[in-house]
């Protein structure tokens, strides 16, 4: 098989055509010459059947009245008539030769040679030097046997046609055959050309990058045209048809593959780009809980690279029991489809700083609209939470500002009466008088319940303030004027940083005045003993806000605490050493100015840094206090400095 | 590709389909035969026996074919050895009569009076199939010939005959017009039924086909060809008077017991007993009675009325 696979494709066709030929030649001459010997002896059985038959009808008559000579005359008759036959004779009842054309005595094995009982019989009758066709014919009259003829036809004659015949079919084979090998020859020529054009062409395809150079300019169908106008279309030659249009076919889809793969790219590219970008942090689960893409903001908060995370699951980056969390919202989202929305909170083990996160975990769906896996997203709300926060307080002390407001308004009418009538009871007794001394006493709780009501009015707005255009430096000048004497004395210092274009704001100088004086106290409070106070003040054209610094390097305040100190009556100091109202009544104030005011406890670094703080000082306070500019103190800010 | 551990068995295969095919019904039955081995042949002698022999009216397969029977049931009857030998003409029977050679003759009347005059002797004669122990000739016409009602009217006229030695196809039918006074010259015309064999079916033919305006007939012939021709279309114009029937005769010599014990086996026969029917059937009979040389006087004098005694022997040889 293997020889037989290195032959050229011509010679395999002229092989494979003289097998065809000759193997039909030798099955039809086989046959033909079968069906035809099968024809001849059949003829010659039927004609010497017919022979003998008609000689024993004829000898019915002489064997009857015996005449031998007759009989003999008969089958001498016979045996004339046909070159093929080789004797003939009659024998009687008792098998007996009554007559044959035997002149020098009778074989005696023939007689016996072919006996029978039926009408007519044939043997084959070998002498050794021919072979003969015996027939037997019995004569029968009435049913009763008279005698049989036999006739013997040689079987050379019909050999000799069927010989002739033979011959004939294998010259005719033999002259098909030449036919045959010359015809497939100029057909594998005229085949092995265009096979072998066709293989170039390909070698072509492969050296030139799908295809001649020639055809670059033409459409496959152009192509075709081309071809057929010089070329007879058989399958071969439409198979090189068809191969050169699917080579320009081939190339032209892969020209847009390269494009669709470039867009592709560039569009994988932006997408990645949007989701790495964005601050989010974007995770793509599949079916089996592992991670199939993250962005790089969730990797980075991960600790890991994005190719580290992929394939790994939630127990393999968080803690168990938060793992067992997202796994549990995972499984819910991808066996029922529901989308989480939550938020969370995250405190870092090593500065306990508090992280909220708002959480949306959506099913992504397949084309036949079966869940194939999650979708998160965690976007940090820490900030808006902090301003969640403080809304919620500015509320909560609005409430209750108004509540004590209310209050104090209905105490200060009786306060207002009681006092008087303290003092009128003082006038009609003698200082020294017990009495006298009694009604001091209550004439000066009567005078603190007034301050406090005061305070609280002023901390709900109840009442009036008069705003006039004032220089914000001075307020804090003229107050630390007349604190500095009882500061000394508690061995505290105090430095100033004054934003020297001496900002001029539209505010109550005395309510402003009130909370400086809030805040020092405040600060004095917290430092005990030597410490130091810095008050920084910052005037800021381009928000057109002016902002106060009061920085200090006592014990500071709990970060917990920190949303709760501006609540009213909220009080760090013993029972009878504050009323806790300070630091509210002053949120008051700074609010009526539309300005803002916040505590930040521990000192931050830029502010200690520039402080000169004792040893052993706290982490200290800062109270922050922004107040907007005045639209035309603005601009005299700007002709007075010259600059912006 | 076919691979060639396939192709060369399906090769072979065909090629052997097609040996054996063509070896087929050619060379079966082989016999070998030394044909060097011969012997001189010498013609075999009959066995003696009886000798019976039915006048070659017919040829000799018909003569078998109708006697055979009967000459086994008389061999079994009798206990004799009996065989039916072949004269081939009427001529040869009588001499083989006269010299011996047929014991036993089978013949028309016209050949007894011939052999009884070499000492022959008739001892049985056949009743016919028509039932009767004579038989007769007939005269016939088609109806539709106006010029023939009776038998005068048959002067002139064509006339197809069986055979110038027939009895009822001729020589009956020549004394009726004797004796009407009519000769044979009297006629347009007198042929004879052409071939051996079946010669009264064509002198019927004949004159059903209007080539001749009558003819002579043995009695019984109409009812062979009814289903031949119509035979509505034919009249019988006249017949014959009746002669005794064929007749059994012993040669010259033949030892008497043998005839008697013949005679008595034949008359035994009846169409009663169905195996004997078939045989009498077969052989063209009814029956077979006794007879006696008086019975066919007149045969005799019809013969010698026509003048047939004076003829020569030649004209006896002419088969009826």
């Amino acid at each position: 098989m293997i020889f037989l696979s290195r032959l050229r494709f011509r010679t395999k066709i002229n092989l494979g055509l003289t097998l065809i030929v000759v193997f039909t030649a030798l099955i039809i001459a086989f046959f033909v010459t079968s069906m035809a010997s099968e024809a001849l002896v059949d003829q010659t059985r039927k004609r010497g059947e017919v022979l003998a038959e008609n000689l024993a009808l004829r000898a019915q008559d002489p064997m009857l009245s015996t005449d031998l000579l007759q009989l003999e005359s008969m089958v001498n008759e016979v045996k004339k008539a046909d070159d093929e036959i080789v004797y003939a004779f009659i024998l009687d009842d008792e098998e007996r030769v009554l007559a044959s054309t035997f002149n020098e005595g009778f074989p005696v094995q023939l007689r016996k040679a072919n006996s029978s009982d039926k009408s007519t019989n044939i043997v084959m009758v070998d002498t050794g030097l021919l072979k003969i066709y015996d027939f037997a014919a019995s004569i029968f009259i009435s049913g009763k046997k008279l005698g049989t003829v036999r006739i013997g036809l040689s079987r050379a004659g019909i050999q000799s046609v069927v010989q002739n015949l033979m011959f004939a079919i294998f010259v005719l084979t033999g002259a098909v055959l030449l036919i045959a090998v010359l015809v497939s020859t100029h057909f594998a020529r005229r085949m092995t050309v265009r096979l072998g054009k066709l293989q170039k062409h390909a070698v072509d395809i492969v050296r030139t990058h799908l295809g001649p150079e020639i055809y670059k300019d033409s459409t496959p169908d152009n192509n075709l045209k081309f071809y057929r106008k010089f070329l007879k279309g058989d399958e071969i030659q439409e198979l090189t048809d068809t191969f050169d249009a699917m080579a320009m076919n081939l190339e032209s889809h892969i020209e847009d593959l390269e494009v669709t793969e470039t867009n592709l790219t560039r569009q994988k590219e932006l997408l990645k780009t949007i989701i790495n970008v964005s601050p989010d942090y974007i995770s793509l689960l599949g079916p089996e809980y592992t991670y199939l893409a993250v962005n790089k903001p969730l990797a980075k908060h991960l600790g890991k690279t994005e190719e580290e995370i992929i394939g790994l699951k939630d127990q393999d980056l968080f803690h168990a029991h938060e793992a067992e969390i997202r796994m549990k919202e995972s499984r819910k989202v991808l066996t029922s489809g529901l989308i989480i929305n939550k938020e969370t909170r995250e405190q870092d083990e090593h500065d306990s700083t508090v992280r909220w996160f708002h959480t949306i975990r959506v099913p992504v769906y397949s084309e036949n609209d079966s869940i194939i896996g999650v979708l998160s997203t965690a976007r940090e709300i820490t900030e808006l939470k902090s301003y969640q926060a403080q809304l919620i307080q500015s509320q909560k002390m609005e409430s209750v500002g108004k509540l004590a407001g209310g209050v104090a308004h209905e105490i200060n009418t009786p306060l207002g009466i009681i006092l008087g009538y303290a003092q009128l009871l003082q006038d009609d007794l003698s200082p020294e008088d017990q009495i006298s001394q009694d009604l001091k006493i209550i004439e000066k709780q009567a005078r603190v319940c007034r301050k406090i009501v005061s305070d609280l009015l002023g901390f709900s707005r109840q009442t009036e303030s008069e705003k006039t255009e004032m220089c914000f430096n001075n307020s804090i000048l003229e107050v630390l004027q007349l604190v500095s004497h009882t500061f000394k004395l508690e061995q505290i210092e105090i430095d100033t940083v004054l934003d020297e274009r001496f900002p001029i704001i539209h505010g109550d100088p005395e309510k402003l005045k009130q909370v400086w004086l809030n805040l020092l106290s405040n600060s004095m409070e917290a430092v005990n003993e030597q410490g130091t106070i810095q008050i920084t003040t910052h005037l800021d054209i381009a928000t057109m806000t002016i902002t106060a610094l009061f920085a200090d390097s006592g014990h500071g305040v709990d970060p917990q605490k920190l949303g709760t100190i501006f609540d009213p009556f909220y009080s760090t100091k013993p029972v009878g050493k504050g009323t806790g109202l300070g630091l509210s009544v002053s949120f008051g104030i700074i609010k009526d100015h539309g300005g803002t005011i916040e505590a930040i406890s521990p000192l931050p670094r830029s502010i200690s840094k520039g402080m000169n703080l004792p040893e052993n000082s706290g982490p200290g306070t800062l109270f922050k206090v922004v107040l907007p500019l005045d639209a035309i103190s603005a601009e005299e800010q700007v002709v007075n400095t010259g600059s912006v | 590709m076919l691979k060639l551990k396939f192709l060369i068995p399906t090769v072979l295969l065909l090629l052997g389909i097609a040996l054996y095919l063509r070896g087929y019904g050619l060379d079966e039955n082989i016999v070998k035969v030394n044909m060097s081995i011969r012997e001189e042949i010498s013609v075999p002698e009959p066995e003696k026996a009886i000798t019976y022999a039915y006048l070659p009216q017919y040829s000799h397969k018909v003569s078998y074919q109708r006697h055979n029977q009967l000459i086994e049931y008389l061999a079994k009857e009798t206990g004799l050895t009996l065989r039916q030998v072949f004269p081939d003409t009427f001529e040869e029977h009588r001499r083989m009569v006269e010299n011996g050679d047929i014991d036993i003759s089978f013949s028309n009347p016209m050949t007894y009076i011939k052999i009884a005059n070499s000492g022959a002797q008739a001892f049985a004669r056949i009743i016919e199939p028509s039932g009767s122990p004579t038989f007769r000739g007939q005269i016939i016409a088609r109806q539709d010939n106006r010029f023939i009602h009776k038998i005068k009217d048959c002067r002139g006229k064509s006339w197809i005959a069986v055979d110038p030695l027939s009895a009822g196809g001729y020589l009956f039918a020549l004394g009726l017009f004797f004796k009407q006074g009519i000769t044979a010259d009297d006629f347009k015309e007198i042929s004879f039924a052409s071939g051996p064999g079946g010669k009264q079916e064509k002198a019927v033919l004949a004159v059903y086909a209007g080539k001749y305006d009558f003819a002579s007939i043995r009695e019984g012939t109409l009812n062979i060809v009814k289903d031949k021709v119509n035979i509505s279309k034919l009249k019988i114009v006249a017949e014959t008077k009746r002669y005794p029937s064929w007749v059994y005769a012993a040669r010259k010599g033949l030892d008497p017991k043998i005839k008697n014990s013949i005679a008595k086996a034949m008359f035994k026969l009846s169409m009663d007993n169905p195996e004997q029917a078939q045989i009498l059937k077969q052989a063209g009979m009814r029956g077979i009675i006794p007879a006696q040389d008086s019975d066919y006087d007149s045969i005799r004098k019809l013969m010698a009325k026509l003048g047939l005694t004076k003829n020569s022997h030649k004209e006896w040889e002419i088969k009826e």
